[in-house]
């Protein structure tokens, strides 16, 4: 070992960082989920089956919804075939910890963008901004939501129904005031309520409103949204940026870019109309 | 659990609504009890008559009522009967389902209480000179009554119970307000906590109200 030429010392190190680089640019590849998926050949997406229009089994006994079609979009813009996803049908409350425990490579399950869950996981960019809005019969009491108003400035009792929840007044209140609240204690109840006529509309999400009033346009109509709203997301585990990134670009594509007649068929079957097209030079999303 | 952290001002903060509740619960109860004591004693009446015309129609009442969810019967009356036309208040509606269903229960009470008067004490009416009608009214329903009385208070006891189920109507009785300070405060434990107690303390209270009263129209021996 004395006599070690500087010919063998410069191989050996030589040697080395090849080994070295290689194990470098190997072990950057399995830091990504991204990678993991691709090699897979298919994404795993949580979601839930139990809410329309967001998650549901649908007529031919398939999962379908606007979540849904957020995983199948995710999927063709990793594989450009929407089918190579597994769906893992999930309890709201199971969104985070199968996430976390590599259950899930991401979930899509109407999920609300807070600060307490962003200090958990991490949210893609917004894909639909909820907010309430009413819900009215056509076959009501009022024609529509002026005669309604006009009622309430005469002095008339109105009556909304609402999901028993915190703050259910508030949130009625955001969308009409001067009324009075009924509050059920199922969303089932509230929409009773509406059709048996015993409340004149219903406060609900406005994605309910908008796909019972694309379901069944002779028995409701909008009465209006309320101000206050909330963004869903999908969200991945904590700490992979490459994954985060890609997850991302698929999604602002779908809203603004190349893929965005997926996005609007989606938000059109689901909530009955067409968002607003991107428009091509400046990228208004960045305005 | 342990990391639970009890707040009772927000019990004490909603109490006067608690209460409020519990009364509104207690008055429905009562004009239930009512109305159903009046179907109850008219069907056991027909159940007990000579006539299948009056003892079918009332057996098929009775059989109906008594085997239906009391639930049901209420969603049936506040979310069904408007699409027929008729429309009761939220808190007639609850009255008339549990009086409706309390007078199945009944009709069943009464009608024991009814084929267990000896023969002779009707017997004893008719041969002083009193119509068939005046026998019932004045001899026999007060000793039905007599006879009838714990099952009655049990019966309104778990009428009082059952008002609970207004809830699902959003009538702002005990549960519903048990529900709101829960939902609005999240103080799940003190909410049900107190609404527990407060069911049990106001049904004891019937139940010792009720012995009290049976006892001082116990039937002499």
């Amino acid at each position: 070992m004395q006599s070690c030429s500087v010919p063998r010392l410069a191989a050996g190190i030589l040697v080395a960082a090849t080994a070295f680089s290689v194990a470098g640019a190997q072990a950057q590849q399995a830091e990504s989920k991204l990678y993991e998926i691709l090699d897979r050949g298919h994404v795993i997406v949580g979601t839930g089956s139990t809410n329309v229009p967001w998650h549901f089994v649908d007529d031919e006994n398939e999962l379908a919804g606007f979540d849904v079609d957020m995983g199948k979009l995710i999927a063709k813009a990793l594989f450009d075939d929407e089918t190579k996803v597994e769906f893992v049908k999930q309890a709201p409350d199971a969104r985070i910890p199968n996430l976390l425990t590599d259950k899930t490579d991401i979930t899509c399950q109407f999920m609300t963008i807070n600060t307490q869950r962003a200090q958990k996981v991490e949210f893609t960019i917004p894909y639909y901004r909820e907010g309430v809005a009413l819900l009215m019969p056509k076959n009501g009491r009022f024609e529509n939501r002026e005669a309604m108003d006009a009622a309430i400035a005469d002095g008339e009792t109105v009556h909304i129904a609402v999901l028993q929840n915190a703050g259910a007044e508030d949130t009625v209140h955001d969308v009409i005031s001067d009324v009075q609240v009924d509050q059920y204690e199922e969303q089932g109840l509230v929409f009773e309520a509406v059709d048996s006529g015993r409340a004149d509309g219903g406060v609900v999400d406005l994605s309910n409103v908008m796909w019972l009033v694309k379901q069944h346009p002779d028995r409701y109509m909008l009465g209006g949204k309320g101000t206050l709203a909330q963004s869903y997301g999908c969200a991945v585990k904590p700490g992979d940026q490459i994954w985060l990134n890609f997850a991302n670009a698929a999604l602002r594509e779908a809203m603004n870019g190349r893929t965005f007649p997926e996005y609007a068929d989606a938000f059109e079957r689901w909530f009955g109309e067409r968002p607003p097209a991107p428009q091509t030079g400046f990228p208004a999303e960045l305005r | 659990m342990e990391s639970y952290h009890f707040n009772w001002n927000v019990i004490w903060r909603d109490w006067d609504a608690l209460l409020g509740g519990l009364a509104l619960g207690l008055e429905v109860a009562v004009y239930s009890l009512a109305i159903g004591m009046i179907i109850g004693q008219s069907c056991a009446f027909m159940m007990t008559a000579k006539s299948r015309l009056l003892r079918v129609p009332s057996r098929v009442y009775v059989t109906f009522l008594r085997n239906q969810p009391p639930l049901l019967l209420l969603f049936f009356a506040y979310f069904v009967l408007p699409r027929m036309g008729i429309r009761l208040g939220r808190e007639e509606s609850v009255i008339l389902t549990l009086g409706l269903y309390a007078g199945a229960q009944l009709a069943e009470v009464f009608r024991g209480a009814l084929v267990n008067i000896p023969r002779g004490i009707a017997e004893a009416g008719k041969s002083i000179g009193l119509t068939t009608f005046r026998v019932n009214l004045l001899v026999i329903l007060p000793i039905m009554f007599r006879n009838a009385l714990p099952a009655l208070g049990n019966t309104f006891i778990s009428l009082f119970k059952d008002t609970s189920l207004a809830a699902g109507i959003a009538l702002a009785e005990l549960t519903w307000q048990t529900r709101r300070i829960s939902t609005e405060t999240f103080a799940v434990m003190e909410s049900w906590i107190t609404a527990c107690v407060l069911y049990v303390v106001t049904c004891t209270a019937i139940s010792y109200a009720l012995s009290y009263l049976e006892n001082k129209l116990r039937i002499p021996r």
